[in-house]
């Protein structure tokens, strides 16, 4: 059995995508979930792009990619922002401590 | 002039969103600075409203919103212009009379942020003509009212109040996304003029079906049996909320939503007698009950429920002019007397009418404007009550059942009886308690002066105003009367006499036989018993527990934690996908 380059790719986005999951569901530091958040959507970019490609819609994909990639750069930098905040506040990272709504 | 007109419809809900957001950036600015800059955007939302008029007919905006629901349209006809301009110029007045009323309270720009945001959504729900964003605007209107009753939100009974009037309200907004997706469903269209014009493409069971979702939504919004035990419990709200919202505008919606669609409706069988029935009910039963309370506000919303009955009955009797007009003097006579009340709390602190009287000798001006608009509430001839109010009699009497009319008419003694009543206990007689009024603030003098002239003069508008419905509504049908042919109208109509006949009998019975009052004291037990047996309270009280237990049920599911909340994600995805695999979607 031999790989092709789209089964390759595929791999690869389902690594990412499962390790940013995998982080997501098991981490509770905030800085680090924002990273899991980012390794998520990475493989989700990723995944657009194999999929411009094999219909043959690069244009497409790459200008939904960009999109993508931008509004993930803000997310980022928001939760960063707010991360910070809450450290300042709250002094801990841990999701546990800081959530208000649990009871 | 196309350009005018769509800036002038948009900024006329705009001015106030956007004030709404200037406030919420200036919370901390000082307490003046507050108040005015919120009295400037309603003033301003007001002009641009009432420059609409000069428009004077059916014209339309159209922003492109695209996707399933069609565009946000905004269509300037007579009942929209009529209910933007009640709206926007009560809340301009209310504004102005809070700049008084609540000077020194805390978290002003939360006040008056909700407050303007209110009076953009209410027109956005009074002018737009699709379904969906009538629909939206309904729910706008819904909140806003839910967070202001509970303004004061360390009062335990203001927050009840505000949840409950809340989940009864909502249950009308049910009824209208049900009966707005029956339309959807049937012409794929949500655009009122074309379901207008499409009428007859739905079957006949489709359209009551729809008529009577509509009928629910209106009987929670208006508060009428069996749904009305909130607007009484909505009184905690500050007195300029309670003269805004639920006097002048809010409730008036689902008066304003059958009006609307009264072509459409009027063919179901059972639809017009079922709103008669409701009118006529909810008329007498909360006149009954505003004649046995002692609770100053309390008897003035059960007197705004009754007279929101009036205007019911009318849409159901099919005068649609008689009930918009009476809408338009309630509005100014009811926010006259709200905001007269509001004075008089203020400035003595309790709400309690067996604790006042006599206050009209240390509040003379404020005595003035009250009996203005209790005389316009009771419907004495030259009040604009008076001409509203004997419209819709007259449209009962030729076009409605007999049973329905004597009940109206009744009410209208019961109505008569209680004004007086409550003038009585607060103003005139001896004083029951020793109390030391603080003076009344010019600001407070000035609104209530504006609502008193409108009272007084708003009559003279009816012909002007029938005009431009018929001018500007092709659905309905209208007869407009100058001012010269309703006197003779309504001078020679016998059942005017016998109408005020009826009014004078209310007040002198109040005033002159003492054994009454007892014998209505006597009633208020078996008023009571009625109201509990009947149901209607437990009734709602069942409503918004159930709800509000199902949601603390519900909590448990809000673990607040972020991995849980990304694993329930993650299920709803592999749901998703199932679903797919199958053929589900």
């Amino acid at each position: 059995m031999t790989l092709t380059f789209p089964d390759l790719v595929l791999i690869a986005v389902m690594a990412l995508f499962g390790i940013g999951l995998y982080a997501l569901l098991t981490i509770r530091n905030l800085i680090r979930i924002i990273v899991a958040l980012q390794v998520l959507v990475k493989g989700v970019i990723l995944l657009i792009i194999l999929a411009g490609y094999l219909t043959n819609q690069i244009g497409m994909a790459q200008s939904m990619a960009l999109t993508v990639i931008v509004a993930d750069t803000i997310v980022a930098v928001l939760g960063m922002a707010l991360a910070v905040q809450i450290m300042r506040k709250k002094k801990s990272l841990d999701t546990s401590d800081i959530a208000e709504l649990k009871r | 002039m196309d350009a005018i007109f769509s800036y002038l419809v948009s900024s006329t809900i705009g001015l106030p969103w956007l004030g709404s957001l200037v406030l919420v950036i200036l919370a901390r600015a000082n307490e003046k600075t507050q108040h005015w800059i919120a009295f400037l955007f309603s003033l301003l939302s007001t002009i641009c409203a009432i420059s609409l008029i000069s428009f004077n007919g059916p014209a339309a905006v159209i922003f492109p919103g695209g996707g399933v629901f069609g565009d946000i349209s905004l269509m300037a006809d007579g009942l929209g212009i009529m209910l933007s301009v009640i709206a926007t110029g009560i809340g301009c007045i209310s504004i102005l009379f809070s700049t008084a009323y609540m000077k020194g309270e805390k978290q002003l720009s939360r006040y008056y942020s909700l407050m303007l945001f209110f009076i953009g959504a209410m027109v956005g729900l009074v002018l737009s003509s699709n379904l969906f964003y009538t629909f939206v605007f309904w729910e706008i209107t819904a909140v806003c009212s839910y967070a202001l009753i509970s303004f004061y939100n360390d009062d335990p009974k203001a927050v009840r109040g505000g949840m409950k009037a809340f989940i009864i309200t909502q249950l009308g907004g049910v009824g209208l996304l049900v009966g707005s997706l029956i339309l959807y469903g049937t012409l794929h269209t949500l655009h009122i003029p074309t379901i207008m014009l499409k009428l007859t493409n739905i079957p006949p069971g489709v359209l009551s079906l729809a008529g009577f979702g509509f009928l629910i939504a209106a009987v929670a919004k208006s508060a009428q049996v069996p749904l009305h035990t909130w607007l009484p419990d909505a009184m905690e709200a500050p007195t300029p909320i309670s003269a805004l919202i639920h006097a002048a505008t809010m409730v008036n919606a689902g008066v304003y939503l059958l009006a609307r669609f009264y072509p459409a409706f009027y063919t179901v069988p059972g639809w017009k007698d079922a709103i008669i029935m409701i009118g006529a009910i909810t008329a007498i039963l909360s006149a009954i009950m505003a004649a046995t309370a002692y609770d100053l506000k309390r008897v003035l919303a059960y007197s705004t429920i009754s007279q929101l009955a009036y205007m019911v009955y009318a849409v159901g009797v099919g005068d649609i002019f008689a009930s918009q007009f009476h809408l338009l003097s309630h509005a100014l006579f009811k926010a006259l007397l709200f905001l007269a009340a509001g004075a008089v709390i203020h400035s003595i602190g309790t709400r309690d009418m067996r604790l006042m009287g006599g206050l009209g000798r240390k509040m003379p001006f404020v005595r003035s404007m009250f009996i203005i608009g209790a005389l316009g509430l009771a419907g004495i001839p030259f009040f604009n009550g008076f001409w509203s109010k004997d419209a819709i009699l007259a449209a009962g009497f030729s076009h409605g059942p007999m049973w329905a009319y004597l009940i109206m008419l009744i009410t209208t003694g019961i109505t008569a009886y209680y004004t007086t009543r409550c003038v009585w206990m607060v103003f005139l007689g001896e004083p029951r308690t020793e109390i030391h009024p603080h003076p009344v603030s010019p600001v407070m003098k000035a609104s209530l002066f504006i609502l008193s002239i409108g009272t007084l003069t708003s009559w003279g508008m009816g012909g002007r105003l029938a005009e431009f419905f018929e001018h500007s509504l092709p659905f309905h049908h209208f007869h407009p009367l100058s001012i010269a042919e309703r006197f003779a109208e309504v001078f020679t109509f016998p059942m005017t006499y016998g109408t005020l006949l009826v009014i004078a009998t209310g007040m002198v019975v109040y005033l002159y036989i003492k054994r009454v009052r007892g014998v209505v004291h006597d009633f208020r037990g078996i008023i009571q018993f009625a109201e509990n047996g009947l149901g209607f309270d437990a009734l709602n009280a069942v409503v918004s527990q159930v709800t509000i237990y199902t949601a603390e049920a519900l909590r448990y599911t809000q673990t607040g934690v972020l991995n849980w909340n990304i694993f329930g994600m993650l299920l709803g995805m592999i749901a998703m996908l199932g679903l797919i695999e199958m053929g589900g979607l």
